[in-house]
């Protein structure tokens, strides 16, 4: 997928996509969504929706802007991900792991 | 002023001298090749290939930083031939794995004999390629790490031990 013809919600996402066409991997932005709780009659009233999926790697990836002590939400929504689905694999990355892994591969020259 | 090591000199000499008496067991009888991504492995690697006990070749590679619009590709090559060699890759530090892997496919186009991945250090939280890692040093937290070459601002690969980010001034 082209980062210009994505509308990213947070540049950091961009900088994400970015990163991956940079190892020329493949990426999908938020191409499912995961019920994550059910109402009585069992239809789910709530979804996750990870920001990318590697298909190479089997992986979604969740980007997060927020300072930790913020990230309850986003935390909870993991893990009822990770509860229900136990076989997706995905991994937060929080601004500053975004920022230390863009930092790691502007010094490695 | 710096402040208190993350591993100090000892520890860092105590893990080299363990990961090349591992080496120089697990390749007796070979001449490894071992191969250093520049520029943070070259300290890491120059040691390494000192401690080790066994006749080994070294070499260095290099790849293209981040914001060349081409994508990665190899900056420098193996000078030497790789067919039939028993490589052993050495990294300053494992995170996403990303660049790990590309260096390996691309090792592995070269038909070594065998190709195994040593690295001073692994941060496997952030990690999204999953690469067999033989050797390491230390694994560490999400901390910024700098010293034994590795830098920040091309400042602090001198420094004998590795520092935590914050231990030392802005």
């Amino acid at each position: 997928m082209a980062v210009s013809r994505v509308l990213f919600a947070h540049a950091s996402e961009a900088e994400l996509a970015r990163l991956f066409d940079f190892y020329r991997v493949d990426w999908q932005y938020e191409p499912r969504s995961f019920p994550i709780a059910w109402n009585e009659q069992g239809r789910p009233i709530e979804f996750f929706t990870p920001d990318f999926y590697l298909p190479e790697y089997d992986i979604y990836i969740e980007v997060t802007v927020a300072k930790p002590a913020r990230n309850s939400r986003k935390n909870r929504k993991l893990r009822l991900l990770r509860s229900h689905h136990p076989r997706v694999n995905v991994k937060l990355f929080t601004r500053r792991d975004v920022e230390r892994v863009f930092y790691r591969l502007k010094r490695a020259s | 002023m710096i402040g208190d090591p993350l591993f100090d000199s000892e520890s860092i000499a105590g893990r080299v001298a363990a990961i090349a008496a591992a080496i120089s067991h697990d390749y007796s009888g070979k001449r490894p090749l071992m191969i250093g991504l520049l520029t943070a492995a070259a300290t890491f690697l120059a040691d390494l290939s000192r401690a080790v006990t066994i006749p080994c070749d070294v070499d260095f590679m290099s790849v293209t930083s981040y914001g060349d619009r081409e994508g990665i590709v190899l900056e420098q090559e193996a000078s030497v031939p790789l067919e039939g060699r028993h490589v052993i890759l050495v990294d300053d530090t494992v995170d996403t794995g990303l660049t790990l892997q590309y260096v390996v496919k691309r090792l592995l186009e070269r038909a070594p004999a065998s190709l195994a991945v040593c690295t001073l250090l692994d941060r496997p939280h952030r990690r999204i390629a999953d690469i067999e890692i033989r050797y390491r040093a230390f694994e560490v937290p999400d901390v910024f790490v700098v010293g034994y070459g590795l830098d920040y601002l091309g400042r602090y690969r001198e420094l004998p031990a590795l520092y935590a980010h914050g231990t030392w001034p802005a």
